[in-house]
């Protein structure tokens, strides 16, 4: 199996996500055993972003690093797992709220794609980037 | 030259009614302005030492004793400028659109110079005419251009002048016949042959008919009604001018020809005083009408007038007539101001005013006015209302303590009404729902600001305002000296002296 | 049109005392009526307020970047050349992201008003200050007070100020600015904390001037956008600022300190502190929410609870002040008035000409547009808010439309207090 960066750069759509992640250096804390849970939002959820938003991060790296580590958990949270909880703690620091009772939503994502595994982790597609607050 | 101030205004009043004048408000300004230039004039010439002076006389009806006699005294000569300043600002403070502008002027200045000639009649008949004479242009000011109820108030104010006026003939009839005089020409002392009681009938008549006119209490019902119902300039002359000549002639007629009776009189008289001060100022206090307060605020301060009269000293003499001038100034410059906070505001209630500081939104100068008005009728030194209420305690102290005494406590009154008028009216938060008040013009400022440097410039220049009438006054009181109710105040300059008794 | 209509088909009408406002804002509009007199006020307004404010962000740069700790700042108002040729990081040919298509230095109309002032003549820079003709940098600071003194109004850069290692740095600059002051140092053994607390205040000074030179220039180019007739309903300037706040969203907010040409980061970069999240969201919850109240024309009795005990109950800001008493002495915003009366775009100066007092009350007037046009810019932090937390408009599951109407009706729910001036704006003829 591929660890989680592996996947994302194989997988069709994570183009913007991988730039990014390679723009705050984040692919070698990737790379690590971890595990890691990563939310990982698609191309279509960086689009919806208003323009300039991602120029902005992208010039600024310790802010876009913060936005990252805002889509990864510390674990590996399967979908059965998160069932249980209604709120992680993301590597950033703030929480992200969980719902599994209609769907599965992470904040005001909804996952397209869920249990993606990796070798130090798991992957859950969201349909948004998701953002603190 | 006297004639100038009578005839002038009236020939003036003449023109605006009957020529086909475009601006009639600019030639009544011209008019009055002149008439106000002229008595300046008049006071250059005036001689600080003599009494009465700059006579004129020429014969009329001389079987009927009236002939016309004019002279002018250091008592009548700051109330003519004070008629003179008056009838500019009030002209001046008309409402551009006032409705039969011709009419409205030329009746402001026949008031004007009706009220010159009574202050320079040197006849009993003469001043009589003058004084019916601006009763009916007075009327017509307040029931044509008055307010609420103007029709009501200026029937009222016409009956009670008219009765004011018939008990004045009554004296002036009464004195030259019982007396057996060959003419109404005026005399000072001239009353003092005749027996006490009569004299003391006659002056009784003197005091109520102008009594009535100044308002003392309790005969000073017409006065809330008709100075509210009066519009701005109507009520500016009727406070400023016309009170005046009601403390004028009980000065002049009541003092000046019955001066023994006067004496005898006097302590009733500072009691009147007092209670009237007391109960102006208390009622005053009880208002929910600024301009209802200002109408009985006057009540009490003319009380003053006639304290200082009664006193009978010449501090307190020259005290009374400064207070004339101070308090037309003062009520003035207050009756202004509330016309134009009724005019931008639109109304006059207390419990609906309020926050008028503000800068922007509110009245700024015109509320900062009205608290410089409010401290000078209050008594606050350094303004010309200190002046006049001091000097008239001054002299009345050493006579009448205790009612002395009370009318401090009156001005202490005043200061608590206008702390009430002031902090409801100008502090506080101006209420958003109703601040849309249309701005103030400099020239609806103009006026109160001209009465606001006099106000201030008499207060700490009294000079100017005492030094006509001293002598005029010592004269006076120099006639009354032989009665022992009086007490001879301490700084009289002139030792007591008999000469001028009979 | 469907974004109109979405909404209250899937779900019932609101039933909160601001239903019109709460649907008005689902339908993607903003809490100020869409109307091209309030379009008018507004945009003039942002143009008016946007001249100073390219002083301010100016001015509270210099102050906290190199005035520091001067002890006697006598001069810290006037701004030296190099910071009027700073470069705007949002305008101009070398912007990181170009918002406004102008210049990147200091406004041409700001120059010539520093140069000239209200008397309009070239005086000596003394005489314009002392004459008070000149922009008014105390408003500025009573901002950056407003915030410092509320603190905790989220995001990481408040209780960053009392780690260690803000300490650590802020020790390190005051060490380097009094070196070889031995007075000062001493009084630093003596008072550590004092100079701490200044250092603080300085970094929300920095804070400050980065949160404005991001909206200096959106509101220059939203007023260029109305001009050239390319913004022309209340919803579209509201968008276009909460693209805007996304735009910036991720500028770092930090605090670099320039003694004897060397860079002291009390604050760095690397922090990861954001535009949105430390500046912008704060500096709205300070100044257009909380402030303090004014002082002068009311008396507050604290005893009777007449003030709130709970600093976070503070409503005094921009959204619910009474902007009448503006000219009283002691009351902030006056400055900002009088700094915005000098750059009114001539359609807004023939606007006040013809109400209310005309001239003399243009103060008061444009304090209120002001007001209309600072709930427009809570409409666009709100509609960012939604957009970034919540769902979108037109989404069509009823659960998330009854979040989005939830989100709404709390955040309408402070202006429910009868001081909010969320009804006057309502109304034309508030003004």
């Amino acid at each position: 199996m591929a660890d989680i960066v592996d996947i994302a750069v194989n997988a069709e759509g994570f183009k913007t996500l991988v730039a990014a992640v390679q723009a705050a250096n984040l692919v070698e804390t990737l790379k690590s055993p971890g595990p890691f849970t990563v939310f990982a939002p698609n191309d279509d959820a960086f689009a919806k972003l208003p323009p300039g938003t991602i120029q902005t991060l992208v010039q600024n790296v310790p802010q876009l690093a913060r936005i990252l580590t805002f889509h990864v958990v510390p674990g590996k949270w399967m979908k059965a797992d998160l069932e249980r909880v209604n709120f992680l703690t993301s590597v950033e620091g703030s929480p992200i709220p969980i719902d599994t009772s209609d769907g599965f939503e992470v904040k005001n994502a909804t996952v397209l794609a869920a249990d993606i595994e990796a070798d130090n982790g798991v992957i859950h597609v969201l349909d948004r980037v998701i953002l603190m607050g | 030259m006297l004639s100038t101030l009578i005839w002038f205004p009236i020939l003036g009043a003449i023109a605006i009614a009957f020529l086909p004048l475009r601006q009639p408000k600019l030639v009544a300004l011209t008019v009055s302005g002149i008439t106000l230039l002229w008595s300046l004039w008049v006071a250059s010439q005036f001689d600080f030492t003599d009494s009465l002076q700059l006579q004129e006389y020429l014969p009329w009806l001389e079987t009927l004793g009236l002939n016309y006699q004019l002279g002018v005294d250091g008592l009548s000569l700051p109330l003519l400028m004070l008629n003179g300043l008056l009838t500019w600002i009030a002209i001046y403070s008309s409402q551009e659109d006032v409705k039969r502008p011709r009419l409205f002027y030329s009746l402001i200045l026949l008031v004007s110079g009706a009220v010159a000639g009574a202050f320079l009649a040197q006849n009993l008949l003469l001043f009589f005419l003058f004084y019916e004479v601006e009763l009916v242009p007075f009327y017509l000011l307040i029931s044509i251009w008055g307010g609420e109820k103007c029709n009501y108030a200026a029937t009222k104010f016409l009956l009670y002048t008219a009765l004011s006026g018939t008990l004045i003939l009554v004296a002036f009839l009464g004195l030259v016949w019982l007396e057996g005089a060959d003419s109404f020409a005026y005399k000072a002392l001239m009353g003092q042959s005749l027996p006490q009681w009569l004299q003391i009938v006659l002056l009784s008549f003197i005091l109520v008919g102008f009594g009535i006119k100044i308002p003392l209490m309790p005969l000073h019902t017409w006065l809330p009604d008709t100075y509210v119902a009066a519009s701005t300039p109507v009520a500016i002359l009727l406070g400023g001018v016309l009170a005046k000549l009601g403390a004028y002639g009980i000065f002049r007629f009541g003092l000046g020809l019955f001066p023994e009776a006067w004496a005898t009189l006097a302590p009733g008289l500072a009691t009147w005083a007092t209670v009237s001060v007391l109960y102006g100022a208390t009622i005053a206090i009880a208002q929910k009408d600024i301009k209802r307060m200002v109408a009985y605020s006057s009540i009490g301060h003319m009380g003053y007038i006639l304290l200082g009269g009664a006193a009978l000293t010449d501090l307190s003499l020259v005290g009374a007539v400064a207070q004339m001038v101070a308090h037309g100034l003062i009520l003035a410059i207050l009756f202004h101001l509330v016309g134009v906070i009724e005019s931008k505001v639109g109304t006059r209630e207390l419990d609906v005013l309020n926050g008028l500081m503000n800068p922007v939104r509110g009245l700024p100068l015109v509320s900062a006015l009205l608290i410089l008005g409010g401290m000078a009728s209050a008594g606050i030194p350094g303004l010309v209302g200190f002046i006049a209420e001091f000097l008239v305690f001054q002299g009345s102290y050493s006579v009448f303590p205790v009612q002395t005494l009370l009318c401090v406590v009156g001005t202490g009154l005043t200061a608590v009404y206008f702390v009430i008028l002031l902090n409801r009216t100008c502090f506080g938060k101006l209420d958003n729902a109703i601040a849309y008040f249309p701005k103030v013009e400099w020239r609806e400022r103009v006026p109160a600001l001209i009465l606001a440097i006099t106000i201030f410039f008499l207060g700490i220049q009294p000079t100017w305002l005492v030094r006509w009438s001293e002598s005029t006054t010592h004269t006076m009181v120099s006639a009354t000296l032989a009665q022992p109710t009086i007490a001879q105040a301490a700084d009289s300059p002139l030792p007591a002296s008999q000469t001028s008794l009979p | 049109m469907t974004t109109q209509t979405l909404p209250q088909t899937l779900i019932p009408p609101s039933t909160h005392e601001f239903a019109d406002i709460i649907h008005r804002l689902e339908a993607g509009g903003s809490m100020l009526p869409d109307t091209p007199e309030n379009l008018m006020q507004i945009i003039g307004i942002y143009k008016a307020y946007a001249v100073p404010m390219d002083f301010y962000w100016r001015g509270v740069s210099s102050i906290s970047g190199r005035v520091f700790l001067n002890p006697l700042p006598a001069f810290k108002y006037f701004l030296p050349k190099e910071y009027l040729d700073l470069h705007n990081h949002y305008a101009g040919d070398d912007a990181d992201l170009r918002i406004w298509r102008g210049e990147a230095t200091a406004h041409p109309e700001l120059l010539e008003f520093m140069e000239k002032g209200e008397v309009k003549q070239k005086l000596p820079k003394l005489f314009h200050h002392l004459w008070h003709d000149r922009i008014n940098m105390e408003f500025a600071e009573a901002c950056m007070r407003a915030m410092f003194w509320h603190r905790g109004m989220g995001g990481q850069f408040d209780p960053y100020l009392d780690s260690e290692e803000y300490k650590a740095n802020a020790d390190r600059a005051i060490r380097a600015y009094f070196r070889g002051n031995p007075a000062m140092l001493g009084l630093y053994q003596l008072f550590p904390d004092m100079f701490l607390e200044q250092v603080r205040e300085l970094s929300y000074y920095a804070n400050l001037g980065l949160f404005w030179e991001v909206m200096a220039p959106v509101f220059f180019e939203m007023s260029d956008l109305y001009d050239e007739g390319k913004l022309t309903t209340v919803p579209e300037a509201m968008n276009f600022l909460v693209n805007g706040i996304f735009a910036i969203a991720g500028r770092p907010i930090y605090h670099h300190v320039y003694i004897q040409g060397e860079c002291y980061e009390i604050i760095p970069k690397s922090k990861g502190f954001m535009w949105l999240y430390e500046a912008a969201l704060p500096y709205v919850e300070a100044v257009f929410y909380r402030t303090s109240p004014f002082r002068g024309t009311k008396s507050y009795n604290a005893q009777a609870k007449q003030v709130p005990t709970d600093q976070k109950e503070f409503h005094y800001g921009i959204l619910y002040a009474d902007v009448f008493p503006v000219g009283s002495a002691g009351i902030p915003p006056t400055l900002l008035m009088q700094d915005m009366l000098h750059f009114l775009p001539p359609y807004l100066l023939d606007y006040y000409k013809q109400h209310c007092r005309n001239e003399d009350d243009m103060l008061i007037q444009l304090g209120i547009s002001f007001q209309r046009s600072m709930y427009n810019v809570t409409s666009a932090v709100i509609q960012a808010l939604r957009t970034a937390l919540l769902y979108p408009l037109d989404d069509t599951n009823p659960k998330h439309l009854l979040a989005n109407r939830q989100f709404f009706e709390t955040q309408l729910d402070r202006f429910k207090r009868p001081e909010a001036r969320l009804r006057d704006i309502q109304r034309q003829d508030y003004r």
